[in-house]
């Protein structure tokens, strides 16, 4: 599969993200503190440009009435419909859908992802 | 999967821009518009998302729900829609506010910033006479304003009231849209607010998913209650819109109104036929928030529990956080139904000419 060049690793911070387009797709890619994702800027509920989305954490499964927030940089919530999404497997965490992602190359202190 | 020869949206949201409809108002009310009273307060319940969709965002950054040019060029045009009914943002809560007299005054600049600033500017613009529950009286003055505007399409009501719309004290609203043969619609979200009812008929739930799910349950209550009070007795001409309040929960709530019936019908003498027959002559259903199931296949079964092929039209809500965009709610369509509910219903309704699709 072809890389493509993305950006430096150092110009991508925790919570960061690029657009790119490759191979006539949109692919976002982003730093979620602990690894670097792309996945394809494309939500598979409504085709909605999920990478335009919002990246936080977000309440993890608890007890009732008990508010424990987890995660940081690594959930992606769609723009359109809020749906929430795992960078790191691109699960939704409320459907069975998820991302399609792209492998992640890391040489040279450089980001390239594999289209 | 052919695409449609029309497309008519039944729900668009404009937000007015604040500033234009103060100069229709007169004092006292002008200055008061101006210091941003904007009609009852809301409980706040939160949504994660925004309601309004974070990407509506022009590339001259101006929300594009806000300018009549870039709902066109943003929306319109890029789904090929033919005819928008607008049902405008920051406005409906004047609906639901016990102040009378201002409410009424700021509803009648609302409808008059539409009406001169919107519909000039695109003739797929199709506008709504928006008015209050608090004063009967004012409501009708403003139905009588605007009637028989050629693209005034319906009168606009929330589905959040004090008390159910079946009751003889909203008749007079019905008695002048019947005057004007214009549809009267409802919209949720006023559930809680102001004068309206908490929406869950058992009280105030506690948050955002509780109360926007629930919104379904003031939809049952005001059919339950315009078909029980002889509404459709009274005004056989009349028809009624249910916007956005979903689809799927209607075939449960019709049975269920038949078989009391079949018992009840005594206590209303003037039901002389089945209730679901009279909901299958005046009520039209809006498709979003289209239901989704795992099988897609459970929601087309629901579709044939009921005349969808009569009283479906496609509303896409945009640019709400929920909204459903023309393709996705033609996906979810069997293709029986698709021309009826794209655009077939909308264009007998609003008795709309066809219009050839130049894209």
């Amino acid at each position: 599969m072809p890389e493509v060049f993305v950006a430096p690793l150092a110009d991508l911070a925790a919570g960061e993200r690029r657009l790119i387009s490759a191979d006539g797709k949109s692919i976002g890619v982003f730093n979620t503190g602990s690894q670097i994702v792309a996945v394809l800027n494309l939500c598979p509920h409504a085709f909605a440009p999920v990478c335009l989305g919002v990246v936080s954490g977000t309440t993890l499964p608890s007890g009732a009435g008990e508010f424990i927030w987890g995660r940081e940089n690594e959930i992606l919530r769609c723009p359109w419909h809020g749906w929430e999404f795992d960078l790191t497997s691109g699960q939704c965490l409320t459907d069975r859908r998820r991302l399609k992602r792209f492998p992640v190359v890391i040489r040279d202190e450089a980001i390239y992802v594999e289209v | 999967m052919s695409n449609p020869k029309m497309i008519i949206d039944t729900d668009l949201h404009p937000v007015p821009i604040h500033e234009q409809v103060a100069e229709y108002l007169d004092e006292p009310w002008r200055s008061r518009y101006l210091r941003g009273d904007h009609g009852a307060g809301h409980p706040n319940y939160f949504n994660p998302s925004g309601v309004m969709r974070a990407d509506s965002v022009a590339a001259d950054g101006r929300r594009i729900e806000r300018f009549p040019d870039t709902m066109a060029s943003h929306f319109l045009d890029r789904y090929h829609i033919d005819y928008a009914v607008l049902n405008p943002m920051e406005a409906m809560e004047h609906c639901v506010s016990p102040d009378a007299h201002y409410s009424a005054a700021a509803l009648t600049a609302v409808n008059s910033h539409f009406v001169e600033d919107w519909l000039p500017v695109d003739e797929r613009y199709l506008a709504s006479v928006m008015v209050a529950f608090s004063n009967i009286e004012l409501a009708v003055k403003e139905i009588h304003r605007l009637g028989a505007h050629p693209r005034i399409c319906q009168v606009l009501l929330v589905s959040g009231s004090p008390f159910p719309l079946g009751h003889s004290y909203f008749h007079p609203i019905y008695e002048a849209a019947v005057e004007y043969d214009l549809p009267v619609a409802i919209h949720p979200g006023l559930e809680g607010v102001g004068i309206a009812g908490s929406g869950g008929t058992a009280g105030f739930v506690s948050d955002y998913l509780q109360w926007h799910t629930l919104l379904a349950t003031s939809y049952m209550t005001q059919l339950v209650s315009l078909v029980a009070e002889g509404v459709f007795q009274k005004f056989p001409t009349l028809k009624y819109i249910f916007v956005e309040g979903g689809v799927a929960w209607l075939p449960a709530i019709m049975w269920r109104l038949d078989k009391n019936w079949k018992a009840l019908r005594s206590t209303t003498p003037w039901l002389t036929r089945p209730p679901s027959e009279i909901i299958q002559d005046h009520i039209m259903l809006t498709t979003q928030p289209i239901e989704e199931p795992d099988d897609i296949n459970h929601f087309r079964q629901v579709l044939d529990m009921f005349d969808a092929e009569k009283m479906l039209m496609f509303s896409s809500d945009y640019p709400h956080w929920d909204g459903d965009t023309p393709d996705f709610a033609l996906r979810q369509l069997p293709g029986n139904v698709r021309d009826a509910v794209m655009y077939g219903n909308a264009q007998e309704l609003f008795k709309l000419e066809t219009r050839e699709r130049v894209v």
